[in-house]
Parts: structure tokens; C-alpha cells; sequence
């Protein structure tokens, strides 16, 4: 997706996480034995499995929720949940697809100047804030629509929120403020 | 131990005792049991709390934390006020002495008087990081929006260097501000952690003073010792940044003949910092006819470096030498999520039944032999 600005800005999705429930409980013994891609976590009381395509992880409870990781879109986070509902489905389970929604989309721009982080914390507290001795990124939080900036002085940016729509809308509203704080050199 | 001069409401008798329990002071009657008073859990706490931290930032040697009485005080204010919060008053006890500290640290930068979170964690002892997760909640609760503490400010602030170093320390702090400020303009300091930075700066600076071969043959690892602090590694790497950056600007300096490398740039350091707008000028107006010039050849040739970062003087190191992306795999554009699954595919992650059971037996044969 590109924003609005005359440059295209590539934004890169790097990962979607999503939830879904089977609406049956689960017999982890059952799948960790006749899964072939399965981890089980006794400890933890919950088994992992990964497919190949769309590459996804996912973990898996026996009251028969599932929370899938590592899908680089909202329909390939669906597509990844639907071939796992099916595969439990074929274990013998009578898996019912519902309450499928997209929790957490996180992504990766690249601005082509680097920016001037205490600058840009000064003019924009307290929504932004900036501890160079625990993290080197300045964190800038939109609350109206919960979404997260990590500011990197190199021009990066990493924004996290619920959907891939309000992570395009971070990504417009943040863009200005980083621009003017990509401070020219001499004085 | 007995307190004279009470009486119990309960019985009359002034036979009353301090007790405590579950640390909580009270004053209880001996003949009837009943609680004559209660102290309050917050009080003494606070009190030796905050005596501990001052004791510990007056024998400190390291750094000198002189406190201000106003820094003082609205730090016992906002102890008090986040003390009683809920989100800190069933924590540890370490962890209430790391929220005095916080407190200290936000005082202080509130009052302009900038310390940095290295410090107070080398006072209590404890991990940076935990002094980091205590001050960034202890802010939330309290609603303080404290000020970004500058390097430079730090530096002003904390210039300590004991006499073995042998160089007036007025001189000394100066020359490393003005290395501070110099990196800060050249992309070293923004997103670093601010103590090697400084350690770097005290390092080039002392050795600039009087570039003799004595003190250019003296490691940071002498120097640290010297100083009485640890050494840490990135330091190392600050201090080859700040030498590139100083080398860049040496090469402008109009009356050196000789070329300037990494080696003999110390030598410059007072010439270049006394004139480093100038030479900062000159350099991105040098460079920039270099790169037209460039560009031109290299327009011809049809190649243009994707890296902003070597096209341009000054840039954050880590946009210079980028790490190398891998090339993503180029992803289905058709996905809608609700295409139709195949059951083979689906039968690719499914043991058959034999497989099952040849599984199920390895294990248990695994699990036996383990076991024995």
C-alpha cells in the first residue's frame, strides 16, 4: 500500500497475527501423535503447529482456541486459519471455523533521510517519548486509533496496530512530523 | 519495650508494648490485648528509604549528585504520591528502592539538573533496565512528562576527572561538550546509549589536551581503570566514529599539508573543533561538487547506489554500512482466504494410522530407555 504523498512509501508487512475458535475442545495428546508438523508443550498446556503454505505458526489450546502468527497479510492470516481448522478437522475433531479476526498487524517503512529523534520528541510530547539508555527508537502512540510508532534515527519506522487499515493511517498521520524533523546539518 | 505514659482506653492499665505485626507497628495493651494504635506501613519506610538513597549518593565517588534541597523535596513528594499507588504498593522492597531513584532521576530532570539513568542504577546496584521499566510506570501513573535529557547537558553536569589524569578539568570538559556536540551533529548520538558517547568524548578529549606519544599510546582500557569505571565495549566503536567524523573535517583544514588519517587526527582535534562549522561547511559543499561530478559518470554508466546513506556526507552508521535485506519471496497476489483447500494438501501434515502407531511406539521406546 503507498501513501498519500508524492513519493510512494513502501509499507511492509511483516507480520499478522489472528484468532479464531473451534468451538470444540481439543485433544492435544491426539493431534501432537497424528500431526506430523506439531510441537507440544505439555508445560504450557498448548501444541504448535506450523504450515508451509502460507507459512504460519500457530498455537493451539484445548478449549479449542487458536492464535495464528508469521502471515504477511489479512487474507493469508484467513487462508493459513482455514487450512489448520480443516487439517484438525481431518485429525477427527468436529471443528466449527468461527470468531476469526485479524489482532495485531505490525510493519515495517523506510523513510529515505534520517531523523533527528530528540526533535522530534520535543515537538510532539507527550505523545511521543525517547530514553536513549534503554531503547534507541522514540515510541510515538496514536491512541484514537491504538496504534504504535517505533521511530528509528536511520529513517525506519516499525508501526504496530489491529488492522492493516490503521497501520496505513499511522503511517500518513506520522509522516509530516518525521519530515520536519529531518534536520538539515549546518547551522 | 514498654511505652510509659499511656493508658489503654480498654482497661486503664499502662501496661503497653510495641508489637509488631506483619511489620506493621502497634501499641498493644498487655493485660487486655486490645490495639492502643497503629502505625502507618508507609511512614517508616520512606523515611529510611530515602536516607539510604542519600547516604548512597554522598559516599558515591563516581559521580557528584549534588542535591539540590527543591530536587529534594519534589522527589519525597512524588515518592509519596507513587508509593501509595496501587501499582506500587504491594511490590518488592527492591523494587521500592528503585522507585526512590526514579523519583531522584525525574526531580532532577524536572529541575534541570540532568542525570542519567546509568547513574542511578550504578547507585542502587541494579539492572539499567529495571530501572527503565520502574521509571517509565512510575511516569505513567503520575502523569509527569518529564523533559529529554541531552547529552551534552549530562556532561556539563557530571564533569568529575580525578587528579591522576593530570589536566585542568575546566579545559577537559570543555573540549569533550564541543566532541559531543560535534557528533551530535553528525548523526552519532541520536538512538545511542549516552554513556559510551561520553566516555568516548572524555577520552579523545584528554588525549587531544596534549597529544604527546605517552597519552596516544594509552588504551580506554588504562584509561577506565585510571578513572575507576568499567569499560564498555561500545565505546570503542564511538570513539572510530568520532575519528572518522573528526579525519573528514581535518581534510578541510586549509593550512595541513600533510593527509589526515585515523593515526594522526588526534593532533587536529583542537584546530577542527574550534572552527567545525566552518569545516563542516566546507565538507558538504566539497562533497556535494564530488557528487555531481559523480553523478554525472555514473549517469552515464546507468547505476545509482539505492543506499541513500553513501550518497550523502554524514549519515547514522547504521544506514552506511546496511545490513543486507533478504529478498522477499514474492507473495501470492490472488489470496482471498477463502479459496478451497485440497484434501491432499491437508493429508501432507496428517500421519496415517500406521505411521501413528510406529510414532507412538518409538516414543515409548525412547521414553524407556531414558528412563533406564
Amino acid at each position: 500500500m503507498d501513501s498519500s504523498n508524492d513519493d510512494a512509501l513502501d509499507i511492509i508487512i511483516t507480520n499478522v497475527v489472528a484468532t479464531f475458535r473451534t468451538r470444540c475442545h481439543l485433544n492435544l495428546r491426539t493431534i501432537a501423535l497424528e500431526g506430523i508438523n506439531v510441537i507440544y508443550k505439555p508445560e504450557v498446556g498448548k501444541v504448535l503447529m506450523k504450515l508451509r503454505k502460507p507459512k504460519i505458526t500457530a498455537s493451539i489450546w484445548s478449549s479449542g482456541k487458536i492464535i495464528c502468527t508469521g502471515a504477511t497479510s489479512e487474507d493469508d492470516a484467513k487462508r493459513g486459519a482455514r487450512r489448520l481448522a480443516r487439517c484438525l478437522q481431518k485429525l477427527g475433531f468436529k471443528v466449527r471455523f468461527s470468531a476469526f479476526k485479524v489482532v495485531n498487524v505490525l510493519a515495517v517503512c523506510s523513510m529515505p533521510f534520517a531523523i533527528h529523534l530528540i526533535d522530534f520528541t520535543k515537538k510532539n510530547r507527550p505523545i511521543a517519548s525517547y530514553e536513549p539508555e534503554l531503547h534507541p527508537a522514540a515510541t510515538y502512540r496514536i491512541k484514537s486509533i491504538k496504534a504504535t510508532i517505533q521511530v528509528f534515527s536511520t529513517g525506519s519506522i516499525t508501526v504496530t496496530g489491529p488492522n492493516v487499515q490503521t497501520v496505513a493511517t499511522a503511517v500518513e498521520q506520522v509522516y509530516p512530523l518525521l519530515f520536519e524533523c529531518k534536520r538539515p546539518l549546518c547551522k | 519495650m514498654s511505652r510509659p505514659g499511656l493508658s489503654c482506653p480498654g482497661c486503664g492499665s499502662s501496661n503497653i508494648v510495641d508489637d509488631a505485626l506483619y511489620s506493621q507497628a502497634q501499641l498493644v495493651c498487655v493485660d487486655c490485648g486490645s490495639v492502643v494504635s497503629e502505625g502507618v506501613l508507609a511512614d517508616d519506610p520512606v523515611g529510611c528509604l530515602m536516607t539510604d538513597i542519600k547516604t548512597k549518593v554522598s559516599a558515591s565517588h563516581v559521580c557528584i549528585l549534588r542535591v539540590h534541597s527543591e530536587i529534594e523535596d519534589l522527589s519525597n513528594t512524588y515518592y509519596n504520591q507513587a508509593y501509595q499507588h496501587e501499582s506500587f504498593i504491594k511490590v518488592s522492597l527492591q523494587k521500592k528502592e528503585v522507585l526512590a531513584g526514579c523519583c531522584v532521576l525525574v526531580s532532577c530532570r524536572l529541575l534541570n539538573w540532568p542525570i542519567t539513568m546509568g547513574t542511578i542504577s550504578c547507585l542502587l546496584d541494579v539492572d539499567p533496565m529495571v530501572v527503565g521499566v520502574v521509571y517509565q510506570e512510575m511516569v505513567k501513573v503520575l502523569h509527569i512528562t518529564a523533559p529529554i535529557v541531552n547529552v551534552t547537558d549530562v556532561m556539563e553536569a557530571s564533569s568529575d576527572v580525578p587528579e591522576e589524569f593530570a589536566e585542568d578539568s575546566r579545559a577537559l570538559s570543555k573540549r569533550a561538550v564541543a566532541l559531543v556536540e560535534l557528533a551530535a551533529d553528525t548523526w552519532i548520538v541520536t538512538g545511542r546509549k549516552p554513556i559510551p558517547i561520553m566516555m568516548a568524548a572524555i577520552y579523545l578529549a584528554w588525549q587531544s589536551l596534549k597529544p604527546n606519544k605517552q597519552r596516544l599510546k594509552f588504551s580506554l582500557d588504562k584509561f577506565c581503570q585510571l578513572a575507576k569505571v568499567n569499560k564498555l565495549r561500545p565505546a570503542m566503536k564511538r570513539i572510530t566514529e568520532m575519528k572518522e567524523v573528526l579525519c573528514k573535517l581535518g581534510k578541510e583544514i586549509p593550512w595541513v599539508r600533510v593527509e589526515v588519517t585515523l593515526e594522526n587526527v588526534i593532533l587536529q582535534v583542537g584546530d577542527i573543533l574550534n572552527n567545525r562549522y566552518a569545516l563542516l561547511r566546507r565538507a558538504m559543499r566539497t562533497h556535494e561538487d564530488a557528487l555531481l561530478a559523480e553523478c554525472q559518470t555514473r549517469y552515464e554508466a546507468g547505476e545509482l547506489s539505492p543506499n541513500w546513506g553513501k550518497r550523502v556526507l554524514f549519515a547514522p552508521p547504521c544506514v552506511v554500512h546496511a545490513k543486507k535485506r533478504r529478498v522477499e519471496q514474492p507473495g501470492l497476489k490472488d489470496v482471498t482466504g477463502d479459496e478451497e483447500i485440497s484434501d491432499s494438501e491437508i493429508d501432507s501434515y496428517i500421519r496415517s494410522p500406521r505411521e501413528a502407531r510406529e510414532f507412538a511406539l518409538t516414543q515409548k521406546i525412547l521414553s524407556e530407555s531414558e528412563k533406564s
